[in-house]
């Protein structure tokens, strides 16, 4: 018999969250340093956030799930507000400076009736990425958000174009 | 006894941290890249077991637990993902002329299981700070339920067993592989055990009840189907599984799907996605409109499925109904025709608002001749699942049984 364990090893968040994936899932995030291209698919009320800093190289994209963290949230990333900041301390590592970083955002739709009555979570998502990217200092150079379908974004880490597919159609900005 | 839903939800992630560390090893040793899709615990009865794993072929190993975790461990592989890794793994290795694969392949594969288990388990050893014994592995080959370990199905008919099931799939390549772990059910029962006045534990025996609710629902829903279209159908899998509310919407395929969404009012709340792939819902809309319609499906075809949907969902609240011996009130289902994540993460995200994780009742309904299939989701809001429980009388369940042996 073979016995694994029992005491701690090595650091066990080492392989889960080294960040070279370039396939993010739900309230997950990667960065890429040499301009490798950034995919989310099924982005429905959750929102995408891709960022970039063009003269450090270094981009990333997040699929936040919901606004706001409660206290000492499990997984930063679920969230729009501690999901950015975690996102750009991610960068940060990697050579990139809030203060020259813009943002592109895509997603946050209102899929369902029960889902665009009183305050629907696409549209909070958009707003608390929003004040969390202004206060922040990072512009927003451009959204495709809201609707009522589903997204699928391709975030070209080289050239910062965001590509979209949705409901058939394909766009770029 | 309760189960404390907390320690459901621990358990849960250091399968999944598990299973991250065996996909790690994995692309470590192929260089194919791979992530975990989904991780989730099951309680499942007999006849769940036989529905997930029936029909299906596997190659793998099974390895022993035992120490601070006992139980029993499977790495599962469809065949040609098996193939792809032993020919990266053991270049010289190769499937027979008979399809089997020879001894070098075969010690590929054990080799290969052998490392992601031992990356799967060193996180419960640290989490329970108690060394795990781990047994060699055995090289299965197997149909359906045989590639659980032996036994796992008797004890499922006693008693319902605890399943974590991880599926992990490669980047670029059709690769997928399957970690399940069986933990000993005294043991893990009272690892999950919490005191009667715990405000999170939900009683066991109602859950089970609750599982059985979802077959119900289900089944009622497959029956307005075949009404309706005249297709014979039936419900292939039917399960109670527990997952981390980011994951629900990854339990659906990563492809689009047409079907309506609805939202349960009062006790229990939650939703209900009644989803057809693409292809199934075009052969049940050429099955039930008398004309030609153009591809790809259009306001009509669409039109169709909406129909079929509020079918569906008013079976299937009948059979909730029927066990809670109460009206459930709902929202009018919805349209949809979008990427599955997308149609589910919505529902997601509501919920995720108050719960970290989510109850995930999936139900899959099929025709023998494999014409169609239609994945029914029913994830329920925790708070109101726990009141409907609360109100539950057991006994009604037995009723139900009572009444189902009678007629059938």
């Amino acid at each position: 018999m073979k016995t694994y364990g029992g005491t701690p090893t090595e650091d066990r968040r080492s392989s889960s969250s080294a960040r070279t994936r370039t396939r993010v899932g739900i309230a997950d995030f990667a960065v890429t340093a040499d301009g490798a291209v950034l995919t989310t698919s099924g982005l429905g009320s959750c929102l995408g956030v891709a960022l970039r800093d063009e003269r450090a190289g270094v981009a990333g994209l997040i699929h936040v799930m919901l606004p706001t963290a409660p206290d000492d949230p499990p997984n930063v990333a679920k969230y729009a507000d501690t999901g950015i900041d975690a996102l750009v301390a991610s960068m940060a590592d990697e050579g990139a400076a809030p203060g020259r970083m813009r943002a592109k955002l895509a997603g946050g739709s209102a899929m369902f009736e029960f889902d665009s009555q009183d305050e629907p979570i696409g549209e909070r998502n958009v707003a608390v990425t929003r004040a969390r990217l202004d206060r922040l200092g990072v512009p927003v150079d451009a959204t495709d958000v809201g609707g009522d379908a589903g997204r699928s974004l391709r975030f070209h880490g080289d050239t910062g174009e965001l590509r979209i597919k949705s409901a058939g159609d394909e766009r770029l900005i | 006894m309760r189960v404390d839903i907390q320690s459901l939800g621990t358990y849960n992630r250091l399968a999944q941290e598990g299973a991250e560390h065996a996909a790690a090893s994995l692309t470590q040793m192929t260089g194919i890249e791979t992530y975990v899709d989904v991780t989730n615990v099951t309680l499942m009865s007999k006849r769940d077991v036989e529905d997930v794993f029936g029909g299906t072929e596997f190659v793998g190993v099974q390895i022993g637990l035992g120490g601070g975790l006992s139980g029993e461990t499977a790495l599962a592989f469809d065949r040609d993902s098996a193939a792809s890794i032993v020919d990266v793994l053991v270049p010289g290795a190769s499937a027979g002329d008979d399809d089997t694969f020879d001894e070098m392949a075969r010690s590929g594969v054990k080799e290969i299981g052998n490392i992601m288990m031992g990356g799967f388990v060193d996180g419960w050893a640290d989490y329970l700070a108690a060394s795990v014994d781990m047994t060699p592995p055995t090289y299965v080959e197997r149909d359906g339920t045989d590639v659980l370990p032996n036994g796992a199905l008797d004890r499922a008919e006693e008693e319902h067993v605890f399943v974590f099931e991880s599926q992990m799939t490669a980047v670029d390549e059709q690769i997928d592989a399957y970690i399940y772990m069986l933990p000993e059910y005294g043991a893990f029962a009272e690892m999950l055990e919490a005191s009667d006045d715990h405000e999170n534990a939900i009683p066991m025996d109602k859950l089970t009840v609750f599982d059985e609710m979802t077959r119900q629902g289900a089944e009622r829903a497959a029956e307005n189907v075949s009404s309706m279209t005249g297709i014979e159908t039936d419900v292939d899998v039917s399960r109670l599984s527990f997952v981390p509310i980011e994951d629900v919407p990854n339990t659906a395929r990563d492809e689009v799907y047409v079907g309506t969404v609805m939202e349960f009012k009062g006790t229990p709340g939650g939703y209900l996605a009644i989803l057809f792939d693409e292809p199934s819902a075009r052969t049940i809309v050429d099955a039930t409109v008398p004309m030609e319609l153009d591809e790809p499906l259009g306001d009509m075809g669409e039109s169709a499925i909406q129909e079929l949907g509020n079918i569906m969902t008013s079976g299937f609240i009948d059979g909730w109904a029927n066990v809670l011996e109460t009206s459930i009130d709902h929202t009018p289902p919805e349209l949809v025709h979008d990427l599955g994540t997308a149609i589910l993460s919505p529902i997601a995200g509501r919920l995720g608002q108050s719960q970290e994780y989510a109850f995930l009742m999936d139900s899959t309904v099929v025709t023998p001749e494999g014409e169609f299939n239609c994945e029914i989701y029913a994830i329920p809001d925790e708070q109101k699942l726990k009141e409907a429980l609360d109100s539950l009388l057991v006994e009604r369940s037995d009723q139900l049984e009572a009444n189902r042996e009678s007629i059938f």
